[in-house]
């Protein structure tokens, strides 16, 4: 067991008999135990919060404060401590009623030394199982409460030093790399980059509560928003020969929002339409207003959407499996759009046909006019 | 080149020092390096840098926001400009990527986020060296 070297189980025996306290203090001696005795339950209790022990003996007849409420007041203080009940009277009554109290065991008396060597070993493991059980639930708990650190700080670190050394050495050794080994650098960074995206992703998904961000809401020009997005997703166009195309209507009246969560959900959704298109074709954004409401239109001519997958895409993890190349997507980036959309009070919905191509249309209320 | 420029990186994971150092190195930047929060204060007490580039997670926590608030506080090094590279922009800022985060953690500062691309890590340090320059002249 995992204990500090020299920790001492701690035993507290309570009981009213001294010939008992003793002979048992005696059973146990001379082992790794540190043991404690007390005369009635009032003293008990004194001792067990002041020893936090692993262990407890109690008498269940006794002058003064009955075994079964000592037993009360010890699970109430800490139900980790393993308390075994003894029993003067062997009866079945008074034991089942401490275990139903919480006690663990019982020992009827009278004992053999071994017996109740064994039963405050067989106590003691059940002790250790306890606090061990108890450690394993609050690192669970943690690693899910911390989860966004721990992942970026595990996972991003490393992938940052590998790309940040790769951006490094592509540099320093581009004049003897032959073209094969440049772009070989070159699909290295870009994988690299892909997961680190990746992370960053789920990382938006576990850590931001995305229903909250209308706590900071401000008035928002849809042009900007959408040249905004647009500069995001412009590289990737370009490495695809992807022509972005927008089609804004004037005087476009304004909505409120969280900027940086609009450009997010904006960009996932165009970048969504660069990696489903064809080399050469172009992606268009449209914008116009209709009877108070704002919508973006975001089309492809790609490989389109087959209708019974429709109704997949915009849901949790959703990832195409007719992307044009071995392009990693993830899905989780339309979600996390769908959610951030979804609190603007908005919509998104998705048509397709397949070869022909996939629109994606946001629709979000103009802001209102206090007054 | 003028005279070389000399920068301190304060970082404590040496693999991503060493990337982002030899990209340094290259562009004739004089760099040193400390790895942890300690050494590194004690070297801006006892040299004059160019240009800081402080990382955020460090030791038990964000300790390169200590240093950043100790900075500040120090009337020699306040006006040192800094470059700070993380890999944390979100969670600092609860931000969504897009945008640019400026802390202002001192009176010249800058954020990137790891791993930096060289071409954007010069631009920032040279910049930050000459907008830094160029207030010095003005005001003295």
């Amino acid at each position: 067991m995992a204990m500090a070297m020299n920790y001492k189980d701690k035993i507290i025996i309570i009981d009213d008999e001294e010939v008992i306290l003793d002979s048992c203090t005696q059973i146990l001696q001379g082992r790794n135990y540190d043991v404690s005795t007390a005369p009635d339950g009032m003293q008990g209790l004194k001792l067990v919060e002041e020893i936090k022990p692993d262990l407890v003996f109690i008498d269940l007849k006794m002058p003064g404060m009955p075994g079964l409420e000592v037993l009360k007041h010890i699970h109430d203080q800490d139900n980790t401590i393993v308390t075994i009940v003894i029993t003067g009277y062997a009866t079945v009554d008074s034991a089942v009623e401490a275990m139903k109290k919480g006690a663990y065991d019982f020992l009827p008396k009278p004992f053999t030394p071994e017996e109740f060597r064994l039963i405050t070993r067989r106590g003691l493991e059940r002790r250790k199982l306890v606090v061990e059980a108890i450690t394993l639930r609050r690192e669970k708990e943690m690693l899910r409460e911390n989860f966004a650190a721990i992942v970026s700080h595990e996972l991003k670190s490393p992938l940052g030093a590998i790309q940040q050394n790769l951006f490094a050495l592509s540099g320093e050794l581009a004049e003897n790399l032959s073209e094969s080994q440049n772009a070989r650098f070159e699909r290295m960074k870009i994988r690299i980059d892909d997961l680190i995206k990746l992370i960053n992703a789920w990382l938006r998904v576990y850590s931001v509560d995305i229903s909250k961000i209308n706590e900071s809401f401000t008035s928002i020009a849809i042009p900007a928003l959408i040249s905004k997005a647009i500069e995001n997703v412009e590289p990737h166009a370009v490495r695809k020969d992807v022509h972005l195309v927008t089609g804004i209507e004037e005087q476009l009246p304004l909505i409120e929002g969280d900027e940086l969560s609009l450009v997010e959900a904006l960009g996932n959704i165009i970048g969504n339409a660069v990696k489903y298109s064809f080399a050469g074709s172009q992606v268009t954004i449209k914008s116009a207003e209709k009877d108070g409401i704002i919508e973006i239109a975001i089309s492809d001519t790609g490989v389109g959407i087959p209708e019974e997958e429709l109704p997949n895409v915009l849901s949790d993890f959703y990832r195409g499996n007719s992307a044009t190349s071995d392009e990693s997507s993830h899905g989780i980036g339309l979600t996390i759009s769908r959610k951030i959309i979804e609190a603007h009070n908005g919509t998104i919905i998705v048509t397709s046909k397949p070869s022909i191509g996939t629109t994606f249309t946001i629709r979000i209320p103009v802001k209102k006019n206090d007054g | 080149m003028t005279e070389q420029k000399r920068l301190l990186i304060i970082d404590d994971d040496p693999d991503f020092v060493e990337g982002i150092k030899s990209i340094l190195d290259g562009a004739g930047y004089n760099v040193e390096v400390a790895y942890n929060p300690k050494t590194g204060l004690q070297a801006l007490q006892e040299k004059l840098y160019d240009l800081l580039l402080l990382d955020i997670m460090m030791g038990r926590g964000a300790e390169g926001i200590m240093i950043a608030r100790k900075l500040r506080k120090d009337p020699k090094l306040r006006e040192m400009p800094v470059l700070i590279i993380t890999g944390i922009r979100e969670q600092m800022a609860f931000l969504f990527p897009g945008e640019p985060v400026h802390p202002r953690f001192v009176a010249v500062d800058e954020l990137v986020e790891k791993p930096v691309e060289p071409t954007l890590l010069l631009e920032k340090v040279s910049t930050l060296i000459e907008t830094a320059e160029a207030r010095k002249t003005k005001s003295g």
